[in-house]
């Protein structure tokens, strides 16, 4: 049961030496021995596992006493031991004040000396014991301060804002969050100062003191709800921001309620992109229908002779209604032109081709709407290498969004240009890029409008240009088109005068 | 005795419905007036006096026929003329409006709404009753 405790037995006389030795053995101790006080220090050093130590007082060179302060000093839950010849209380004191165990009188018997060991060994684990005990609860309790400081620390740096008021309607914990979203409502209303928590206000402070009456209300309701469990969810509104707001009750073990906690998370963006989403349905949504419900009224009137019209009149009713389909469905390809580019689904394929050939082809689609109108359009291309069928202008772009870009911008020129007008293209090299030119001498544009234009559904809504038919999705779709190419649109233009649009896409790959 | 004609303004930036209520409204005996622009027909009313509004929803803005209707509704000399809102944004419920309007469109209620291309016999027989209303109203004061 002693097998691996070690006891070291110091003392000059061979004979005790030896036969302490021999008990302890016997009793199952490892048992290590010295001849003298500084052997006995060097090996106590050394060899820092000895659990006891039985030493004489009379020692040669360093005494009992002297070596017993050292061997406290290096190891105090050693036990020591000392044995006398000349038994006072004198000495016993001094070596007990130097840290010994107790003192054993010479001569004594084997079993005195396993009595006095085993005491002072029993004595020894009982502190070890404690000690560890000691120590482990010491850890647990830092582990417990620490946890604590985690959670506290994984609240505070949260992004979504965190607040917990208890059954007194107080505010016990806010995360910063939670006091950026207050601070910044109370920063837009200066004014409301007196009911507003502010995120600085000291804790605990009534739920009633928040800036947003949805709140307060939903707080309330969490802790007036008697079904378990309750979570609210709703979004409110606090100032500039919107925010999903969760609100749940804070339970103990057995079930009773001892708080809300409410998280805001910031939705803010997404609302945001709602909104525009859902004003573009409301504008495509209104597109549609304007024309369909034209043709619909039109030929309503027709048919049910509701109004009393000649011939001449029922067939302009049908034109217009004619009108209005045939733009509602170039509206509609348009708009889903402008979807798959949205979605990534419009394949460009870009490659090298002259674009002086696709200036061409959209100039004669135009031709017959010119002739109309008695727009003199006229292209010429002035620069570029020659070639059979005129001069080529190499650009690296894809041809068919190329040929869309092109018949938008000279539909547009030959559109809001009145009867006699001019409309001029040209194409031109430029270092990098080739430029295509349409100039017209039509209605213009208005410097306030020159960036709106390029917007999905914008319209110019002048007096001269009222009747003009469009959808106000082309120069969108011009713009998205030559964005994908590299490409780029801008406009000038003086009101009343007339507008040059420049189309520049990469000559170079 | 000789009926003097009753007078409407209709407010449309979308010159097929101008022209087609316009057609609707003159066959019934009205006289009708026509504006593509609602500040322009704001300014002339002050002049035409009408019985009688009809004007677009949605011009240069989403809402510009509430705006529009408002600024009737608190105008001291037109403050009485019944408006009619036509719109060819299907349901007013299923539109959405910025929270903004919602409240406008809750406080000022236009006299009627209707849904384009408007079924004839309804809005006729709507604008007989709104005028006659009026006409009731400006006797007994
Ligand atoms: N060459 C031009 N001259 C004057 N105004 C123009 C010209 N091109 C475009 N615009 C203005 O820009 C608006 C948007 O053009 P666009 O997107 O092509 O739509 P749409 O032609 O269908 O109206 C037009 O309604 C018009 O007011
Ligand atoms: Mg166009």
């Amino acid at each position: 049961m002693n097998d691996d405790t070690q006891v070291l037995v110091v003392d000059d006389d061979t004979g005790i030496r030896e036969g302490c030795c021999r008990v302890l053995r016997k009793a199952g101790y490892e048992v290590h021995s010295a001849g003298d006080g500084k052997s006995a220090d060097d090996l106590f050093v050394r060899n820092k596992n000895f659990a006891a130590a039985v030493i004489d007082l009379q020692l040669p060179g360093m005494d009992g006493i002297e070596l017993t302060r050292r061997m406290h000093a290096v190891d105090p839950d050693c036990v020591l031991l000392m044995m006398t010849a000349f038994a006072s209380i004198e000495t016993a004191v001094q070596a007990i004040k130097q840290g010994a165990y107790g003192y054993i009188s010479k001569p004594f018997t084997p079993d005195e000396l396993l009595l006095q060991l085993t005491n002072g060994l029993k004595k020894r684990e009982l502190t070890l014991e404690s000690r560890s005990l000691k120590k482990e609860r010491e850890k647990s309790l830092l582990e417990i301060a620490q946890e604590r400081s985690r959670c506290s620390t994984i609240i505070k740096c949260m992004a979504d804002g965190v607040i917990v008021a208890n059954t007194d309607r107080k505010i016990v914990l806010r995360n910063a969050a939670a006091s950026r979203i207050f601070e910044m409502y109370r920063a837009d209303h200066p004014q409301e100062a007196s009911c507003t928590e502010p995120g600085s206000v000291p804790l605990p402070c009534p739920v009633s003191a928040l800036p947003c009456a949805e709140l307060i209300g939903l707080i309330e309701s969490v802790f007036k709800t008697e079904e378990e469990p309750v979570i609210i969810s709703k979004e409110v509104v606090v100032g500039e921001g919107t925010y999903m707001v969760n609100v749940s009750p804070v339970t103990e073990g057995d079930g009773t309620k001892c708080g809300v906690v409410a998280v805001l998370r910031d939705i803010t963006a997404r609302k945001k992109l709602e909104t525009a989403k859902s004003m573009f349905v409301s504008m495509v949504s209104h597109e549609i229908q304007s024309p369909l419900a034209v043709a619909e009224g039109y030929l309503n009137i027709i048919l049910n002779d509701t109004v009393a019209a000649d011939e001449a009149q029922q067939r302009e009713m049908i034109n217009r209604s004619y009108l209005r389909v045939r733009a509602l469905r170039e509206m509609v390809s348009e708009l889903m032109n402008l979807s798959a580019i949205d979605t990534g689904n419009f394949v460009i394929k870009r490659s090298f081709i002259n674009i002086n050939e696709v200036v061409r082809c959209a100039v004669e689609c135009m031709h017959e709407k010119a002739k109309d109108g008695k727009i003199d359009l006229f292209f010429e291309s002035t620069n570029g290498r020659g070639s059979e069928n005129g001069p080529v202008v190499r650009v690296f772009a894809d041809k068919n969004a190329m040929f869309i870009v092109l018949k938008n911008i000279i539909e547009n020129a030959v559109k809001y240009t009145p009867t006699g007008g001019s409309v001029r293209i040209a194409v031109e090299e430029n270092g990098l890029y080739a430029r295509i030119r349409v100039r017209d001498s039509g209605y213009g544009i208005k410097p306030d409008e020159k960036c709106k234009i390029f917007d999905e559904f914008y319209r110019s809504k002048g007096k001269l240009t009222a009747g003009i038919p469009g959808t106000g999705l082309g120069l969108c779709l011009v713009k998205k088109l030559l964005e994908l190419q590299e490409g780029s649109v801008s406009v000038e233009s003086v009101y009343g005068k007339g507008s040059e649009f420049t189309v520049c896409v990469p000559i170079e790959r | 005795m000789q009926r003097k004609r009753e007078c409407i303004v209709l407010i449309d930036d979308d010159r097929d419905f101008l022209e087609m209520n316009r057609r609707l409204l003159e066959e019934k005996g009205y006289s009708v007036s026509c504006f593509d622009d609602s500040d322009e027909a704001m300014r002339a009313m002050h002049c035409i006096k009408p019985d009688l509004v009809v004007t677009d929803l949605m011009m240069a803005g989403l809402d510009s026929g509430f705006k529009l209707s408002q600024k009737i509704k608190q105008d001291p000399m037109l403050g009485d003329v019944p408006v009619i809102i036509v719109t060819a944004a299907s349901s007013l419920q299923g539109f959405s409006f910025n929270p903004h309007s919602q409240g406008e469109f809750e406080s000022l209620n236009a006299d009627a709404y209707f849904d384009k291309p408007v079924s004839t016999h309804i809005f006729l027989k709507r604008v007989r009753e709104l005028i006659d209303k009026k006409g009731e109203a400006g006797r007994e004061r």
